[in-house]
């Protein structure tokens, strides 16, 4: 047999072949099994973060609630991380202006605060600048992916909430003393 | 005449057309189902391709067993993967695509590739359904007593169709392989032809 006529026998062997079996109910019964969640290190880091914010919450208000005396401690050497990313969203001068000014203040604030809270807040920072660090990598490689863009911004929005909360808990301290 | 005859080919032709549009976008209404975890949708998925990707495993493989393990194995590991499918080739290129990595999977993992080329060669199991009569049977047995490189590609290319590109990236070769893999083939299908008393 030489071979053209191979190829052309070969072409029409059969490409269908049914099993004598049929293997649905198998498939059926693995698929429906609840599989375990796969968490890539991204997402894990993005829960991480909302986890810790409120259990930081819950810390700072237990420690507003006992209102013992302010402790002054060193500032500290918090690094931010540039607000830029994909063509999709991009931040407004207001957004830049209030989270500048509040990065400005924190120096400040954070010395209001008792250190348990303070180290608990710059942890939070800490992590939600690694995760801004990690995604802006990830967009220089797949500047298109509107997924990690608004995961981006929600983390952008993340870290301006927090500072924001920060302000507003030292504040609420001072108010407090000044009773 | 001719001019009929032309306007119902024509005809025809539109109407195989409309009817492959049909098909493709039933089967991308499947697929968008399956992908948001509707296991119905994806039945009828398996229920379209079993076949091919049956066939793909057991001509792999050469057995039966194996080959309904590794189908089976295939649905499974797409149903897990299928949001990552985003259309960029045909679902079934995608979905052959799981199966060969799966059939390799196995058979690295389980060297079972050897104890097939044994088995094959000292206790010659029953044969193989897969439909073939004639010469086509005997290419078909001869197929499956090809070196698992030699075998792959030629399952691939001359059976399935697939192009020594396409082929190449679905066993992690490249095409330049994928082609001498099939060279390789021919010759060795050549010589056992030839000693069971085939001729051109």
């Amino acid at each position: 047999m030489n071979d053209d006529k191979l190829m052309q026998v070969a072409e029409q062997l059969a490409t269908d072949i049914r099993p004598e079996r049929d293997l649905w109910p198998g498939i059926s019964e693995a698929i429906e099994r609840p599989a375990p969640r796969r968490w890539t290190p991204m997402l894990a880091q993005a829960a991480a973060v909302v986890l810790l914010v409120g259990a930081s919450s819950a810390v700072t208000y237990m420690t507003m609630k006992d209102s013992g005396p302010v402790t002054v401690v060193a500032s500290p050497d918090m690094v931010f991380e540039q607000a830029s990313f994909g063509n999709r969203y991009s931040l407004g001068p207001g957004f830049l202006d209030a989270r500048n000014a509040l990065a400005a203040e924190l120096d400040v604030e954070l010395q209001k605060v008792s250190p348990e809270a303070r180290a608990d807040i710059e942890t939070n920072l800490q992590l939600i600048h690694n995760a801004i660090f990690e995604m802006n990598e990830a967009l220089e490689q797949d500047p298109e992916n509107i997924l990690l863009q608004e995961r981006l911004l929600n983390t952008y929005r993340e870290e301006l909430n927090l500072l924001r909360r920060v302000g507003g808990l030292t504040r609420n301290v001072m108010l407090r003393n000044d009773i | 005449m001719a001019a009929l005859l032309t306007a119902e080919a024509c005809d025809y032709s539109q109407m195989m057309t409309n009817a492959n549009i049909d098909a493709f976008a039933d089967e991308q209404s499947l697929v968008k189902r399956a992908q948001r975890s509707d296991a119905r949708a994806f039945e009828e998925l398996y229920r379209l391709h079993i076949g091919k990707v049956y066939g793909i495993c057991l001509r792999m493989t050469g057995n039966v067993s194996e080959a309904e393990d590794c189908a089976q194995e295939a649905f499974i590991q797409a149903w897990n993967k299928l949001e990552k499918f985003r259309g960029e080739s045909a679902f079934s290129t995608w979905l052959h695509r799981v199966a060969v990595n799966v059939v390799l999977g196995r058979m690295r993992k389980s060297k079972r590739e050897q104890d097939r080329i044994m088995a094959v060669t000292q206790d010659m199991p029953a044969p193989i359904v897969t439909g073939d009569t004639g010469e086509m049977r005997d290419l078909s047995e001869a197929v499956d007593r090809l070196p698992e490189g030699a075998r792959n590609v030629f399952v691939l290319h001359a059976v399935y169709g697939y192009s020594h590109d396409e082929a190449g990236e679905m066993l992690g070769i490249a095409a330049g392989t994928s082609k001498a893999q099939l060279h390789r083939a021919k010759r060795l299908l050549a010589q056992q032809l030839k000693q069971e008393g085939f001729e051109s």
